[in-house]
């Protein structure tokens, strides 16, 4: 056999150990933050397979126990394992931030470009809004919106994903803006392109770039902004399994020593930020190394 | 040279820090609660917390005496009741004045009485409902006329609606949320204390009243500090900030507050109930087996481990332990976590493990407490242990829980009751009560039910009220309108020298009779 | 001059349309929302009727926008309205809570400048060292950690284990506000009453809070800080003090930071709106109470005049933070253009 899994490894490693060398401590970074990523998402896939319980099981173990043996991070007052709910909370937020994330990309990037492309009075008053909204506390707007439209999952993303546009709709007109003077847009017009020809041959591809490093940091936030909802209380039924909730629910049993309740979650919620924000920067660095210094 | 400046700095702020706090020269109580305080205004307010401070800082006709709960005259000395039952004549007490020297007579209360009717405030149902008018009789006697005879009036002639204020300081339309919004800018009353300093969400402090009639407070002075969480309230009693904390703890810190040989545990039986609802006029639930069915799942003492480490008593009645006329009901008849005959109910209606019970049950988050959560969590479990059965859980704050079943959204929801009046109608009516149930968003209607509550509430002898009561307590386990699930107990703690505490079923909480042990 | 004070009019001028923005977006957002003010107040014994009188009392069965166009009307005389729950003036409310807030959010501000400057000159002059990599990893790692979360854990730690800390509220359960309280700016009354047994009981109570607010928000100020150090440490007149002999952490500390420092304050003014969000969350873990904590109390509550003045106040304190920070930066830098 020509390609065996063997060899496939082997130059898969020389081929990341090059980029590592190339360019140097940034690209760590960013397996590293991948590395979190993976296996977080695959804690979010299979896990059946990493489980010993199910979430919900209310009978898993005694009550409150603290880690050890059987119960890899204890049981909370309802006799649930924590590590299964740990497991499987996972769905919940990566699901929420990423999809948060898609939505408001894919928002944001839309009326930037049309915004910018077209300019006018449209521009102006999108453009308005849109630095309202951004310079406005994220968080806050979010409470508000969660608050409005209630618990649910769905609820949550919407809340999450309408105060992240903004941060895509100015990246992404500043940019269209400048490509716009370019030569070959010139150009383009001058044989005719039509206006949506122009935006999405010429322009969306040049603003991809940077749009990716600002997804994944993107995501990192949509993380830490669900967590803090769930956290205060708005939002999730007892069904859904979540490390913010989990958190707010263990914080009453800490004067009684009970601290694997909310070390956990808050750490989980911490690595998979980290995770995100790591990818992020080493991509920024990466792609951009002009920008930041060496 | 900047080291040693930082150095310096830190060492007399420790030394701040540690510095004793200023001696009270007057004996100074410090009571931590996580309640909240909504309207200084008698006509308005509608929370037990609000209506604890009233009954220390004003007080009724008649009144508890500490820790019991027999009526005792209080403003008033005697009473008088006509032959038809519908005239109670009250002569007052003599020679009583306000804290600013108003005196206190016939006038004053029924000017209250009139004002509470007039704003229509929250609790002024306890008034309207039965009053149809008051009159002065003489500047010391004073005539209600009810619309019907009611046998437990006296009972709410105690309850805080019904307590004289003070005409010169209370505005008389509109109602009084802060103390600076009267005329003065403090509350002026009868009681045992005067309100010294009010900062909402902060502290309340109160000192001995030297009007009051009756018999002085055994302290000087009482600091009522509010907590926004319990955590802090629970380290606070155990460091020795606090003289004593009462509601609410969380179950973990009342447990370890129990065993604890630094505090005072002082236990009693509250007569606050949980339950859960159901909207008997539409389906699923119009049809009773259904709601006997899930009342037969429920089971109640897991539950009680599980959410409150074991805190808190299961509760067979809606008609509350402690109280006459009290059977456990729904133990006999339907059990705890009865699985076999939640089956055959459901399988009597077509129902199997194909082919589950699916309804949604809801609660809401945070107006009773965050352990809700986990009540609903711990519910959906027990009944979907049936297996015949399957509960979707939901949520909505408070605001939208009363808009939910104004709307009939909930077909199940958990709900709570705290007492307005110590009497079995309190907790029968209100829910099962053609008006009543429409208000609660049970809507359970049926003319014999309430042709029996308008007998408990007309008739005057106790052994037949008490049948009646029986009576009704049994027919609740055949129609379910509502299925109970705990009775709560109430915990406060104290340091080991503190005395006079005494908790009653009626939540009547008097600071008066508080000190410390020398 | 002149151009100075137009910018800055121009400025705020600019700041009118957006707050008018983001009230209106709230304004909707909050009629939209199931449940009303006087729903959330009452418990479970009221009638419905006397529910739907006090409905219309308020004014909450009219259509939106006539309410909204009152609304509006009474923001441009400067009036900010009553609470529709508690019968108390909106900027009373506020009042009484904006300055806990501010008390905190200072210290929090010292303690992540104090914390993210030193690290940052010290990671540039380290600059590729161990320190250096484990200093960037510390900036990237502590914004990540959940405000709520760093404070329970430093809750049990100094409050709960060690017990050497208050872990919540302004003053201990014995130290009684009323007996100082004047301008809500606690350290400073209980100066003003002499009484320096409750101002050091204020001062304990700030540390936690202050510290998690200030702790996560330092990572941010750490990598500026050591981006702009890098830059300035390799200008010409640094090597020039070096080469005079000039004690080297007298160079990198004194001389370099300095000229750093100027562009890191005005970063703060970007940061301003991560502070406001970060205070409501130490507020909800040390209940503080401070802005954050009202606008969740009322959220639940559903009083709409104070949490549509909350919003205000919160967007006019960021757009006067970023312009104060701004205009000190264009006045500073002959370089800016306005």
């Amino acid at each position: 056999m020509r390609y065996s899994p063997a060899r496939g490894m082997a130059r898969a490693i020389s081929l990341v150990t090059g980029m590592g060398k190339k360019y140097g401590v940034e690209w760590w970074i960013l397996v590293a933050g991948a590395l979190i990523i993976l296996a977080i998402v695959y804690m979010a896939l299979f896990p059946a397979s990493i489980a010993p319980f199910n979430p919900h099981n209310q009978s898993a173990g005694p009550q409150l126990v603290p880690p050890g043996g059987k119960y890899l991070m204890g049981t909370d007052n309802l006799q649930r394992d924590v590590w299964s709910r740990i497991v499987y909370g996972s769905q919940t937020i990566l699901r929420v931030a990423v999809l948060a994330a898609i939505i408001s990309s894919v928002f944001g990037i839309t009326l930037g470009l049309i915004s910018g492309f077209s300019g006018g009075f449209f521009d102006r008053l999108i453009s308005l809004i849109m630095d309202s909204l951004y310079s406005f506390p994220g968080l806050i707007l979010a409470i508000a919106f969660a608050a409005m439209l209630g618990p649910g999952v769905i609820n949550i993303t919407v809340a999450v994903a309408v105060i992240y546009i903004p941060t895509y709709f100015r990246l992404v007109r500043g940019q269209t803006l400048s490509i716009k003077e370019e030569l070959y847009v010139e150009a383009a017009k001058a044989i005719g392109s039509s206006g949506s020809t122009i935006l999405w041959k010429y322009i969306f591809p040049n603003v991809i770039a940077t749009t990716a490093v600002v997804f994944t940091l993107n995501v990192a936030d949509g993380i830490m902004i669900e967590a803090a909802l769930t956290y205060l209380g708005l939002g999730l039924p007892p069904s859904i399994v979540d490390w913010g909730m989990d958190l707010s629910m263990g914080k009453k049993f800490l004067p009684s020593g009970v601290w694997w309740l909310i070390t956990f979650p808050g750490a989980m919620i911490s690595l998979l930020a980290v995770g995100f924000t790591m990818v992020g920067e080493g991509l920024a660095e990466i792609l951009n190394p002009r920008l930041l210094e060496r | 040279m900047r080291i040693g400046k930082l150095l310096l700095l830190g060492t007399i702020i420790a030394v701040l820090a540690v510095l004793p706090a200023n001696g009270f020269a007057k004996e100074t109580l410090v009571y931590g609660t996580t309640e909240k305080v909504i309207d200084m205004d008698p006509a308005n307010a509608y929370d037990f917390h609000t209506w604890e401070i009233f009954y220390n800082i004003y007080q009724g006709l008649l009144r508890y005496p500490p820790g019991k709960t027999n009526l005792v005259p209080g403003l008033a000395e005697s009473y008088d009741i006509s032959a038809d039952g519908k005239e109670y004549t009250f002569k007052l007490r003599k020679g009583l004045k306000f804290t600013d020297g108003t005196p206190f007579d016939a006038s004053a209360v029924k000017w209250s009485i009139d004002r509470v009717i007039a704003l229509k405030g929250d609790p002024s149902w306890l008034v309207t409902d039965f009053v149809a008018s008051v009159e002065v009789v003489d500047t010391h006697r004073v005539k209600f006329i009810l619309k019907n005879p009611v046998a437990y009036f006296p009972s709410l002639v105690a309850s805080v609606p019904y307590y004289p204020l003070n005409p010169n300081v209370y505005p008389k339309d509109k109602i009084v949320r802060d103390p600076s919004e009267l005329k003065g800018g403090k509350l002026v009353g009868l009681g045992p204390y005067k309100v010294v300093s009010f900062k909402r969400d902060q502290e309340i402090m109160m000192e001995a009243n030297p009007y009051y009639y009756g018999e002085k407070p055994k302290n000087d002075r009482i600091v009522i500090r509010y907590f926004a969480d319990a955590t802090t309230m629970r380290l606070a009693i155990e460091k020795g900030e606090l003289d004593f904390a009462f509601k609410t703890l969380n179950p973990s810190d009342i447990n370890d507050l129990e065993k604890s040989t630094k505090i005072q545990t002082i236990k009693a039986q509250g007569p606050y109930i949980r339950y859960m609802c159901f909207l008997c006029d539409t389906p699923p639930f119009n049809d009773k087996v259904l709601r006997q069915a899930v009342a037969a799942a429920i089971n109640r003492p897991p539950l009680l481990n599980k959410v409150f480490l074991g805190q808190n008593a299961p509760l067979y009645s809606m008609v509350p332990m402690g109280m006459w006329s009290h059977i456990d009901a729904f133990k006999t008849i339907l059990g705890d976590g009865n699985i076999a005959k939640a089956r055959k109910l459901l399988a009597s209606r077509g129902y199997s493990e194909s082919k589950p019970f699916t309804f949604d049950l809801w609660y809401t988050p945070s107006h009773y407490g965050d352990t809700e959560v986990d009540m609903a969590a711990v519910l959906k479990d027990q009944l979907d242990a049936t297996g015949v059965m399957k509960v979707n859980v939901k949520s909505a704050e408070w605001a939208t829980y009363r808009d939910n079943w104004k709307n009939k959204v909930m077909p199940a929801y958990l709900l709570g009751w705290y007492p307005d009046y110590i009497d079995p109608d309190n907790y029968t009516a209100a829910f099962a009560g053609t008006a009543g149930s429409k208000g609660l968003g049970i809507h359970f209607s049926d003319p014999v039910w309430d042709q029996k509550f308008v007998e408990g509430q007309t008739e005057t002898d106790a052994t037949k009220r008490t049948a009646i009561y029986a009576e009704i307590q049994q027919m609740w386990t055949d129609e379910v309108p509502t299925a109970t699930i705990f009775q709560g107990t109430l915990y406060l703690f104290a340091q080991k020298d503190i005395r006079g505490i005494m908790l009653s079923p009626t939540l009547q909480f008097n600071y008066g009779p508080i000190h410390k042990a020398k | 001059m002149r151009n100075l004070t137009r910018y800055i009019i121009t400025r705020v001028l600019l700041t009118i349309p957006m707050v008018f923005i983001l009230l209106s977006i709230v304004f909707v957002v909050l009629r939209v929302m199931p449940g009303d003010p006087v729903s959330a107040m009452l418990g479970g014994h009221a009638p419905e009727s006397v529910i739907e009188q006090k409905k219309e009392e308020m004014g909450l069965n009219r259509p939106m926008v006539l309410q909204y166009a009152d609304y509006l009307w009474q923001i441009c005389r400067l009036d900010l309205g009553e609470s529709m729950v508690f019968k108390q003036r909106v900027t009373k409310a506020i009042g009484e809570k904006l300055p806990a807030t501010i008390e905190l959010t200072f210290f929090g501000i010292l303690i992540t400048l104090f914390l993210g400057v030193f690290m940052g000159a010290y990671a540039a002059d380290k600059r590729r060292t161990v320190q250096d990599y484990v200093i960037r990893l510390y900036g990237i790692v502590v914004y990540c950690i959940p405000v709520y979360w760093m404070g329970l854990m430093l809750q049990l730690i100094f409050g709960i284990w060690l017990d050497v800390l208050p872990i919540a509220g302004r003053t201990g359960p014995r130290v009684f506000a009323s007996t100082f309280e004047k301008t809500g700016f606690y350290l400073l009354d209980t100066i003003l009453v002499k009484d320096f047994s409750a101002f050091g009981d204020v001062l304990v109570h700030l540390i936690l809070p202050a510290f998690t607010l200030g702790l996560v928000l330092s990572g941010i100020f750490v990598r500026l800080t050591r981006a702009n150090m890098l830059d300035v440490l390799r200008a010409d007149y640094i090597v020039a003090a070096e080469a005079r002999g000039i004690r080297h952490r007298k160079i990198v500390y004194s001389h370099a930071l300095k000229n750093a420092f100027i562009p890191i304050l005005t970063m703060m003014g970007l940061q301003i709106a991560l502070l406001m969000a970060g205070a409501v969350l130490t507020e909800t873990t040390f209940s503080w109470p401070g802005m954050g904590r009202l606008l969740l109390e009322r959220i639940y509550l559903r009083d709409y005049p104070t949490i549509q003045g909350v919003i205000i106040i919160i967007a006019l304190i960021v757009a006067m933070a970023s312009l104060i920070v701004d205009v000190i930066y264009a006045i500073v830098d002959p370089r800016v253009r306005y």
